[in-house]
């Protein structure tokens, strides 16, 4: 766990993927997620799977690195084909399993949800195995850009996104440290009534919060010396921009999605 | 003025990170089914709540979620939002009684117990009429009739979400009776060498 909190799921290989512009990608998902749902026949399915593919394979990233990313919904992927198998009950019975029938509606129907459920997770994951949390965070303060006009706080969001993304691994080691240091002076987490285990979180949570408050003190100090002053004319490091490889993927995506459209059932 | 706000930023921050850090050690229920979850993470939350105002409680949950998102990769956006909603509807009236009334144990006793009524019963209404169709139509579930449904929302989701604000409220009771008076120092001495 201390490795998914340190790098999230960012894997590095600097391909195309990595280096698109992230808002371009987090829109392009944001659209594939509506327009998968219009998908219903082979045509407009295939055309959606080619995309989210092919976009796989352009990131370079180790197949095992995606199927981990995959695995807590495995389970559910596969639940859901079961369940469909057993519960839709349309066409022809094809089959019997354990003495109940199964349907050749039910197979399809399976088939296909299982089909865009995978797509949807596959693509989403692609966002954080091809983007730092820092860059998601940059590209959601552009997004949120316009949320301006009615007072919506969207530097200080994005501020406080930074710092917390910053502060994570630190924090982490500190709870280690902490329940540590009570450990050995007689707190016992694991054994006990159930009302005395969770009493036991407070000796952890303390020093914890204290830690943390002390350290925003020194943060705000430090920053100010430094002449911070808000998000009104703030110059930035990394400028994100959206360049010919990003409109390339958009035309793409655009392209793709249009022919799906057009090829999907209307009866 | 500036420093002050700059501080209670960064704060805001802080909590939300460690909300995310405690989110992730959860732990399951017994007799509960297993996607029902208890976290500590909503000790922060009522933590910013309670020192600042409630919109701080507000974005420290914002944060948490949005972080839970970016570091397990958005396989459960429903489950995301349902978490941020079942927040606010625990730490709002908590709040709420906290800062409308004389702050003492007894009024952060009763919060607390407002809350965790309002969220049991918010949450089974959100999950009958919205989360339970929205998880149905993103997965493709045969849809539940009112009866699974009414199951599902009786035996699971109201009886959690009481637990649930019951254990944090075992916890925070005592933590926020720890950490206010220090808080209080704190706050006094900083003012004067600002």
């Amino acid at each position: 766990m201390n490795n998914l909190l340190i790098v999230g799921q960012y894997v590095p290989t600097n391909s195309i993927v990595h280096r698109m512009d992230p808002r371009v990608k987090m829109l392009i998902i944001f659209f594939y997620v509506i327009f998968i749902f219009f998908a219903n026949n082979v045509i407009s399915y295939g055309l959606f799977t080619l995309f989210a593919l092919g976009s796989t394979i352009l990131t370079k990233v180790p197949r095992r690195f995606i199927a981990k990313g995959l695995t807590p919904v495995w389970f559910l992927i596969v639940f859901t084909f079961i369940l469909h198998l057993f519960v839709t009950r349309e066409g022809f019975v094809l089959f019997h399993v354990f003495g109940l029938p199964i349907y050749s509606g039910a197979l399809e129907q399976g088939a296909v949800i299982s089909l865009r459920f995978f797509l949807l997770i596959l693509l989403t994951s692609l966002l954080t195995l091809t983007t730092t949390p820092i860059e998601i965070t940059d590209a959601v303060e552009s997004l949120l850009g316009p949320l301006r006009r009615f007072k919506f706080p969207v530097h200080e969001l994005a501020l406080m996104m930074s710092i917390s993304l910053r502060f994570i691994p630190t924090l982490l080691q500190e709870t280690e440290k902490i329940s540590n240091a009570q450990a050995s002076r007689g707190v016992d987490f694991r054994t006990g009534p159930f009302r005395e285990r969770v009493r036991a979180v407070i000796p952890l949570l303390v020093p914890l919060f204290v830690s943390a408050f002390k350290r925003a003190e020194e943060l705000a100090m430090a920053m100010e010396a430094r002449g911070y002053r808000g998000g009104e004319g703030r110059t930035k490091l990394r400028e994100l921009r959206v360049v010919k490889r990003d409109v390339a993927a958009l035309v793409c995506f655009i392209v793709i999605t249009a022919a799906a459209l057009i090829t999907r059932d209307y009866s | 003025m500036r420093s002050s706000n700059l501080t209670k930023t960064i704060t805001i921050a802080l909590m939300g990170a460690i909300s995310m850090v405690l989110m992730l050690l959860n732990f399951p229920l017994p007799l509960l089914p297993a996607y029902l979850k208890i976290d500590f993470s909503e000790v922060p939350v009522l933590l910013a709540a309670l020192l600042f105002s409630p919109i701080a409680g507000v974005a420290v949950e914002a944060i948490k979620n949005l972080l839970y998102l970016i570091f397990t990769g958005a396989g459960d956006p429903v489950g995301v939002v349902a978490n941020f909603l079942a927040g606010m509807m625990f730490v709002l009236p908590v709040a709420y009684f906290y800062h409308k009334f004389k702050a003492s144990k007894r009024t952060l006793v009763s919060g607390l117990a407002t809350g965790t009524v309002v969220m049991a019963i918010g949450m089974g209404l959100l999950n009958y009429f919205v989360i339970l169709p929205l998880y149905i139509m993103f997965a493709g579930y045969p849809s539940m009739g009112p009866e699974a449904k009414w199951l599902a929302v009786t035996a699971g989701i109201v009886p959690f979400n009481l637990i649930k604000g019951i254990i944090i409220a075992i916890v925070f009771v005592p933590l926020f009776a720890k950490l206010k008076p220090w808080f209080a120092k704190r706050k006094r001495s900083g003012s004067t060498a600002a």
